[in-house]
């Protein structure tokens, strides 16, 4: 006899939530995730970050990058939370400005906002949602950018999803894609490669958690040597990503 | 003037009395006189430990500060707070007499937090060429920056940060150093950083963060309303400087375009002793590309 182990149980609603979750975290979403590696190929042809790094290197990523952008996507969920009739533009527009101006790097806000424009053009194409429309209508009038983080938590919140679950989603698309950035850029293979994103989990968890006490006057994001990174892609005589 | 200095006191005024040590504010209003060109300090309100003796006129007309702290350093609880008003047309820069230190937090003070409120008149320019901010062990720092730019108005702006005093073998242990800066052009937010480093809770070293660099500068480069394709025509030049300047392993310099009206370079070193010099060809370089005029080194007074 099988032994008995409690699950969760989740409603139909429930379930396909989750799966449509999944499904717009996967970084095989094709918005164009893979092509960006925020400054990471900089770093790998430097030489200065080897596989064996790449543990404690992602793990203060997410710190700090991770941080960041969660507590954006929790800021743009919860625009859909705040009722009425009317979409709260000024907000959003807010949102979106603010992270423009908190990436110093050219490149890795411009990938930032190619990602966000791509990733809510993408949910428009599966849900209709007059918040969408709106939120889209509205960064095409203010010439502003969507950033990836911001879509994410805007179409997670429009879409029904909970919102650390969104979080949490979020966190681990960026993590994911990272991890394979880094198998195109260094000699790690398959194996090391899942092991590195499934050790990162409790990491993610433990971002998702703080970011809830932060807002995006207050969070800091401190990655000097990634922005260097960011900063000098440009000046890459061969380059396998757009960032 | 007096309300608006009375209002940044308050700002300065401990959250639970008796725990901060200095209070003061700094205020300085540079004006251009229209008759010969030159830029003056116009009004100065100066509280101790602050200080400024006087603006010497450079060769251009610019005006010249050195920005004192007669007690020697910031130490733990103290809020000082510094308004810079640069008027129209005007000319100013800014810097340090020397290294800024930042004293151990005493068990029970408050961090010591350092404001500064800036704005750049039309057609005006500012330089701020500090010299580097030494947090020493134990200490606990907060550094809010405020700049805001009228149209045409341009900057120059440098920040240093040093590990500690490594002479005496102080590396990262201090408790905390958190810079928060906010840049805005016509209105528009075009910087907004919040950098913290927490070298007893967070790994420095960490690839994302510091990795073996111990120097960290950041230098920014504004003049609103250059025309379109000015800034990564500017960019690539920078670059082109600074790709000579880069020592891998000992020193990386990094540029780029900011969101508008201006550019970025930040820099990590293993040893100060090149970020300075660094900055000051950067320097030159920028103000000659932007400016058509050549850079004039501070004169340090001591």
């Amino acid at each position: 006899m099988k032994p008995e182990r409690e699950s969760p149980v989740l409603t139909p609603s429930e379930e396909l939530a989750h799966l449509r979750l999944l499904h717009l975290a996967d970084s095989a979403l094709p918005i164009g995730s893979l092509a960006h590696s925020f400054g990471l190929e900089t770093l790998v042809s430097a030489e200065l970050l080897q596989v064996g790094d790449l543990p404690e290197f992602l793990h203060g990523y997410l710190q700090e990058a991770g941080t960041l952008e969660a507590v954006a996507c929790r800021e743009a969920f919860q625009l859909t939370l705040a009722g009425g009739d009317e979409f709260p533009v000024a907000q959003w527009i807010e949102i979106n400005d603010f992270l423009s101006a908190v990436k110093p790097a050219r490149e890795s806000r411009a990938a930032s906002a190619t990602l966000g424009r791509n990733f809510l053009h993408a949910a428009l194409g599966v849900d209709d949602s007059r918040v969408l429309r709106e939120a889209r209508t509205a960064s095409l009038q203010s010439t502003g950018l969507i950033h990836q983080s911001a879509a994410f938590g805007l179409v997670s919140g429009a879409l029904g999803f909970e919102e650390t679950h969104a979080v949490l989603a979020y966190l681990h698309q960026m993590s994911a894609c990272m991890v394979s950035a880094c198998q195109r850029l260094m000699p790690l293979g398959q194996t090391e490669a899942t092991r590195i994103l499934w050790n990162l989990k409790p990491a993610i968890v433990e971002v998702a958690a703080n970011s809830a006490s932060l807002t995006l006057e207050t969070v800091s994001c401190t990655m000097p040597l990634l922005d260097w990174g960011a900063m000098e892609h440009p000046a890459l005589a061969t380059r396998l990503f757009i960032s | 003037m007096v309300a608006t200095a009375k209002h940044a006191l308050e700002e300065t005024r401990p959250i639970i009395s008796g725990q901060s040590r200095a209070r003061a504010l700094l205020r300085l209003n540079f004006s251009r006189n229209s008759g010969n060109g030159q830029t003056v300090l116009a009004e100065s309100y100066q509280d101790a430990p602050l200080k400024v003796v006087r603006a010497f006129t450079l060769e251009d007309g610019t005006a010249l500060a050195h920005l004192h702290n007669v007690s020697g350093g910031l130490l733990g609880g103290d809020r000082l707070a510094m308004q810079v008003s640069v008027g129209s047309g005007a000319r100013v820069q800014l810097t340090t007499t020397g290294a800024t230190r930042i004293y151990r937090a005493r068990e029970g003070s408050s961090a010591t937090t350092q404001s500064s409120e800036i704005s750049v008149g039309e057609s005006a320019l500012l330089e701020y060429l500090p010299d580097a901010t030494i947090p020493f062990a134990g200490a606990r720092y907060q550094q809010r920056t405020s700049i805001d730019l009228a149209a045409g108005a341009g900057m120059f702006w440098w920040e240093i940060v040093a590990p500690g005093r490594e002479a005496r073998g102080e590396i990262f242990e201090y408790e905390e150093f958190a810079m928060r800066t906010r840049v805005s052009a016509l209105g528009r937010r075009i910087v907004a950083e919040n950098l913290c480093l927490r070298p007893r809770q967070e790994s420095v070293s960490s690839l994302a963060r510091l990795g073996n660099y111990r120097y960290a500068a950041t230098f920014y480069i504004c003049r609103v309303g250059l025309e379109a394709g000015g800034w990564p025509d500017a960019e690539d030049r920078l670059r082109e400087l600074t790709a000579g300047m880069t020592q891998r392993g000992k020193i990386l310099w990094g540029v780029s375009s900011l969101l508008a009206h201006g550019l970025i370079v930040r820099c990590l070193a293993l040893n100060g002793r090149e970020v300075l010099p660094g900055l000051r060809a950067i320097w030159r370089s920028a103000k000659r590309h932007l400016y058509d005029r050549e850079a004039i080194p501070p004169r340090k007074v001591n």
